[in-house]
């Protein structure tokens, strides 16, 4: 049972003092409404927000943002599942479509973190620790992933500056994306003295805070038939391991990652080989290299050596400057990464770099590694 | 800023944020903390729930200075990897010491401390944080 893309867009992720959620979601669809040989008639509207309730004080939202489309008697839906909103509420679409519940769909992700100051984002990023227990303590992904980077520095004997190798190569990556936050290079030495975070971790290992919408028009294979080109969605799965890293049996590796790609592969009826461009989920510089390995795309400990020129193994990894540099807005973040590989997959986005590719994945997860989606999309004519 | 947290929340809670309140699974032998119905290494349902000694030992720690809201006035803060003495590992504050001076290995033991003050003049809730611990003779 597949589904297909057949459009795509997203704005550039900054500071939109000027819009509010829903003018920001609107703004987001123009660029997918041009792409499209009809009208925008979705029969659902999926919206993917991690925080619209803190930072805008609504609820509802799918159904406010239908009304502001114009969109009547259709089913709509808001996702939330942590920062892995995005991919999440892709698998309501392509179930709603595979499913023949409906023959499109619209998927929308937005959040808009420069609306509130620094601090009250630090609190509402902790949300995603539970409450009860670990959020109390000050806890929260940031200070997680701290931790990770001492234990994976000691344990595979890096330096700080070895890391370096990640931030350095997503902002390179995102000089050219028409998308991303920040489209600056950086030195050693801005990155060495820039702001700590929780240490070792400083601000160039952090993602920006910034605004951001992109959506995705998903359809049945009937309705994909009437494009040229389109691309199939051949794989998408999930998994989740335990909320807070304390009680993991094995630090450096993120399960829900490795099990939700392993199943993501097997959807496809692929090997990791096929794949030549990822965009995985680098909320801050330890986890990218953990995702790395957890998906099998380094050994242990080996990702930062490996990593040369964007390239991991046979696989061009974040093209689009990553969280890091393209930024991640959140709930709006999945739908980014799917953005990009379809763009990719069009020859419409770094074709210079992947020339014509087959088969290209996203990973989107919460926190770190809490929850993991995957995806793999194929590009079908 | 007020933080706004429920005063119901942290009392409904107060064995596991005050007495350490942790499962064991009778079945693989693991503990784990916070509690829960199911043991989160077998899925068995034989649990038992215990009472920590509240001693441990530092795994690892980090210096936070990006706190959320209700933890700024803490800046910097540690946030500490503590093991327990029954086996079970949980993140925590690191307090009465100074940062240079934490080692992984130290031994450190649960004390009362005051974690959030909603505002001015809301409630100011307490918690468990750790700190190095003195050996009684």
């Amino acid at each position: 049972m597949r589904s297909f893309i057949i459009s795509s867009s997203a704005v550039k992720i900054d500071r939109y003092y000027d819009k509010n959620f829903k003018e920001l979601a609107i703004e987001s669809i123009k660029d997918l409404e041009k792409k499209i040989s009809e009208p925008l008639e979705p029969e659902a509207l999926i919206i993917s927000s991690v925080a619209v309730e803190h930072l805008d004080r609504q609820s509802n939202m799918a159904g406010i943002i239908a009304d502001y489309l114009g969109l009547r008697n259709i089913r709509v839906y808001r996702v939330e599942s942590g920062e892995a909103s995005g991919l999440a509420a892709v698998q309501i679409a392509h179930s709603l479509v595979s499913s023949k519940a409906v023959k499109k769909a619209l998927v929308i992700g937005v959040d808009k973190l420069s609306d509130m100051p620094n601090a009250k984002i630090a609190e509402l990023y902790s949300y995603l620790k539970d409450s009860d227990y670990i959020q109390i303590h000050g806890v929260s992904p940031l200070s997680e992933a701290a931790l990770l980077a001492k234990i994976y520095m000691k344990t595979y004997d890096y330096s700080y500056e070895d890391l370096f190798i990640w931030p350095f190569t997503m902002h390179q990556n995102s000089l050219d994306t028409p998308h991303a936050q920040l489209r600056f290079k950086i030195s050693p030495d801005s990155y060495k003295e820039s702001p700590i975070l929780a240490e070792p971790l400083r601000l160039l290992d952090s993602y920006p805070f910034g605004d951001g919408a992109s959506a995705l028009y998903i359809v049945s294979e009937d309705v994909a038939e009437e494009y040229d080109v389109n691309v199939s969605i051949e794989g998408l799965s999930s998994s989740n391991d335990v909320n807070d890293i304390a009680s993991r049996e094995d630090l450096l590796i993120f399960s829900a990652v490795r099990d939700s790609f392993i199943k993501t592969l097997k959807m496809a009826d692929i090997e990791l080989g096929k794949l030549k461009y990822i965009e995985i989920h680098d909320n801050y510089t330890p986890n990218a290299f953990i995702v790395l390995e957890s998906i099998g795309l380094a050994d242990r400990g080996k990702a930062p050596e490996l990593l040369q020129d964007s390239m991991i193994g046979s696989a061009h990894v974040n093209l689009s400057g990553g969280l890091k540099a393209r930024g991640n807005p959140w709930g709006a973040t999945g739908i980014y990464q799917v953005h990009e590989i379809f763009s990719a997959l069009l020859g419409e986005f770094k074709k210079s770099v992947l020339g014509e590719i087959e088969y290209a994945a996203a990973q989107n997860m919460s926190g770190c590694g809490d929850v993991s989606y995957s995806i793999v999309l194929k590009r079908v004519r | 800023m007020m933080f706004e947290r429920s005063p119901a929340k942290i009392w409904r809670n107060r064995d596991v944020l005050y007495r350490l309140k942790y499962s064991y699974c009778r079945d693989c032998k693991r503990s784990f903390y916070p509690p829960r119905g199911r043991c989160i290494y077998c899925g068995s349902s034989n649990i038992e729930h215990r009472y920590s000694s509240g001693r441990g030992v530092v795994k690892e720690f980090t210096v936070v200075y990006q706190t959320p809201v209700g933890f700024t006035d803490m800046s910097p803060m540690v946030i500490g990897l503590i093991e327990m003495e029954e086996g079970f590992r949980l993140l925590a504050q690191i307090v009465d010491v100074k940062p240079e001076e934490i080692s992984n290995g130290m031994k450190v033991e649960a004390v009362l401390r005051r974690m959030i003050v909603d505002g001015e003049t809301g409630l100011i809730y307490y918690g468990i944080k750790f700190a190095p611990l003195i050996e009684k003779s």
